[in-house]
């Protein structure tokens, strides 16, 4: 069974660090004015508002930072500044000891897949797919989505019910939710860090891809296994996609449709996740029943 | 020991096919008056001048062509008339049992290294990385199609290149594997992946963001292929593209040298194969001897 770390009360501390790209000072004390509003304290990591390059800060700075907030009982629950690239480079090098003994909830996503799929694969630790501080403005923080997060940090199980999609294929099922950015997927193939999707409802999204390269990373999922005895799959967007010059033919949700409809489980497309303010937040390795029925779809985390 | 393909003879065949993106009848004729040059015969697949959106014909179509040219006794070669994206759409609807006992060279690169690896994984047979058809024009004295001839024809090829100042100073002996670093990195995970234990291993790549090269490095190493290499030979890494207007930081070269930090195998970059001009033939899956010397480096079959 998948560990499940504790609900946040008040009075609990929140960390926030920035594992890859760089985040504005400003943008993170935002942010933690809405955390702080939720009865939580803040703790600002030593690499939010840094830069080296396009990352927050070398290496070496966003793993220790990174470490000292999995490994601080003092913080129970690591908010992300944002994603961009660089978790892979210091994934390698976190002791996971202290957070495998005493789990505290991890919420991001995109880059950060890479994290929530090592630690379910290795550690069977349920964390939290969702927007982190740079999805939080105050466009959005009394809305419905900055709103899921806030409820799933503090133990509500979560309903979301959405409407169908004409691609969808009716069904319903059971399964670990398991999965997030499709290219950090797809990158995991093969690695130390790949998980066994046997009764997993698998979720997918992705940004800025060519659709050939959604296409061939589909393909790399199939043939790697990825596929294989899914319990269902939730497919979130694919925005400001990419096309060559010669369009490629096929929408994201279409050729992914053309991938798994021979595969007998339900699958949803346009589920509000993914690289947009839509973005509900899910937990990664927690049981939930997904249900595709021709006008709505329901996704229910299952309480045990 | 694998089993090397026959090379060709004056008069043998070769089947021009595009089982990824498409291309049409007068944008293969130059490469076909190249090879007819050479001596040998050529037979059009019906792919050429298929169209459905960038492939060569539908999945269906392209797999038919494929197979027809690897299961046909009078068709000694293939060439592929271009790279794109498509190939692993059909692989495993190829059956290479007819290939297998009777092997023929296969000749492209880019998309078609989910060829080169499967074959490698599952055949140990060699196969040719090289110019295709789009690559090849008649008339022009070019280097890199003269290596194809060459390879074609069964020489031994050896190449000496400008060291780099990143290169791994060293001399090793090993299969060489390889290809195009985004297809290495898709077919990761799959009955395709590509075994390197002990191998010298060949990478390009083309087009792709700096920090995409970084990650694909990432999951190479996370993969455990680059922990047992006999050594590493890094080829054009063309047409990088940086993220918004922050840099990356290192260029391709830098990003690689950096992941083989703790490994004590030759490692040359520069060599002349890739999306670039120079691009030189190399026999995948065959024995070669590398050398980074201080001076010069080599590259030559054994």
């Amino acid at each position: 069974m998948t560990k499940i770390p504790p609900a946040l009360k008040p009075g609990d501390t929140i960390g926030i660090t920035c594992p890859s790209s760089k985040i504005s000072g400003d943008v993170a004390a935002y942010a933690a004015e809405v955390l702080k509003s939720w009865g939580l304290k803040v703790r600002i990591g030593k690499t939010v508002g840094g830069a080296w390059n396009n990352f927050s800060a070398p290496d070496a700075d966003r793993r220790s930072d990174l470490q000292d907030m999995l490994d601080d009982p003092e913080i129970q629950a690591i908010l992300f500044g944002r994603g961009g690239y660089g978790m892979v480079r210091i994934l390698d090098g976190l002791n996971f000891k202290a957070f495998a003994a005493r789990p505290k909830w991890i919420a991001g996503y995109s880059d950060i897949t890479t994290m929530h799929i090592h630690i379910y694969h290795n550690y069977k630790i349920a964390s939290l797919h969702s927007l982190m501080c740079s999805g939080i403005i105050p466009e959005t923080a009394g809305g419905p989505f900055v709103t899921s997060l806030k409820n799933a940090l503090f133990g509500m199980p979560a309903i979301y019910t959405f409407d169908s999609n004409p691609l969808n294929i009716s069904g319903d099922c059971i399964g670990p939710l398991v999965g997030g950015n499709l290219s950090l997927l797809a990158n995991l193939s093969g690695t130390v860090s790949c998980p066994n999707m046997r009764g997993k409802i698998l979720l997918l999204e992705d940004t800025s891809e060519y659709r050939y390269v959604v296409d061939r990373m589909m393909y790399n999922l199939k043939r790697a296994g990825w596929l294989e005895g899914l319990a269902g799959m939730i497919v979130g967007s694919f925005t400001d996609y990419r096309d060559t010059s010669t369009p490629f033919g096929q929408t994201e949700h279409e050729l992914i449709r053309e991938l798994v409809k021979e595969e007998g489980f339900p699958v949803c497309f346009g589920f509000p996740a993914g690289h947009q303010v839509e973005n509900y937040a899910l937990k990664i390795g927690v049981p939930y029943q997904l249900k595709v029925e021709d006008t709505h779809c329901h996704l229910r985390e299952k309480i045990s | 020991m694998s089993i090397i393909p026959p090379y060709l003879k004056p008069g043998d065949t070769i089947g021009i096919t595009c089982p990824a993106g498409y291309m049409c009848r007068p944008d293969i004729q130059p490469a076909m008056d190249l090879l007819q040059s050479w001596g040998y015969r050529v037979r059009v697949g019906n792919t050429i001048d298929a169209q459905d959106y960038t492939f060569a014909g539908s999945d269906d179509q392209r797999a038919a062509d494929l197979q027809d040219m690897l299961d046909d006794d009078g068709i000694n070669a293939i060439l592929f008339g271009r790279g794109g994206y498509g190939t692993v759409r059909i692989i495993d609807r190829i059956n290479f049992n007819r290939f297998y006992l009777k092997p023929k060279w296969l000749v492209g690169y880019s998309d078609i290294t989910v060829l080169h690896s499967h074959i490698q994984t599952q055949m140990h047979i060699p196969t040719l990385h090289a110019e295709m058809c789009i690559d090849l024009l008649y008339g022009t004295l070019d280097q890199s199609a003269l290596s194809l001839q060459r390879a074609l024809t069964g020489e031994k090829l050896s190449y000496q290149f400008a060291p780099h100042p990143l290169n791994r100073i060293g001399q090793s002996i090993g299969l060489l594997v390889g290809g195009n670093l985004s297809l290495l990195v898709s077919v990761t995970g799959s009955a395709s992946e590509l075994g390197t234990y002990g191998k010298i291993l060949f990478i390009e790549d083309v087009d792709e963001y700096l920090y995409n090269i970084d990650r694909m490095m990432y999951t190479l190493a996370r993969a455990a292929k680059l922990d047992h290499l006999s050594g590493l030979v890094v080829g054009g890494f063309t047409r990088t593209k940086e993220d918004e207007t922050i840099p990356f930081g290192q260029t391709p070269e830098e990003i690689i040298a950096d992941k083989l930090k703790s490994s004590g195998y030759p490692v040359c970059f520069g060599f002349p194969a890739g999306h670039q001009p120079d691009n030189y033939a190399l026999k995948l899956g065959m024995p070669y001897r590398l050398s980074a010397g201080m001076d010069k480096c080599t590259l030559e079959e054994i």
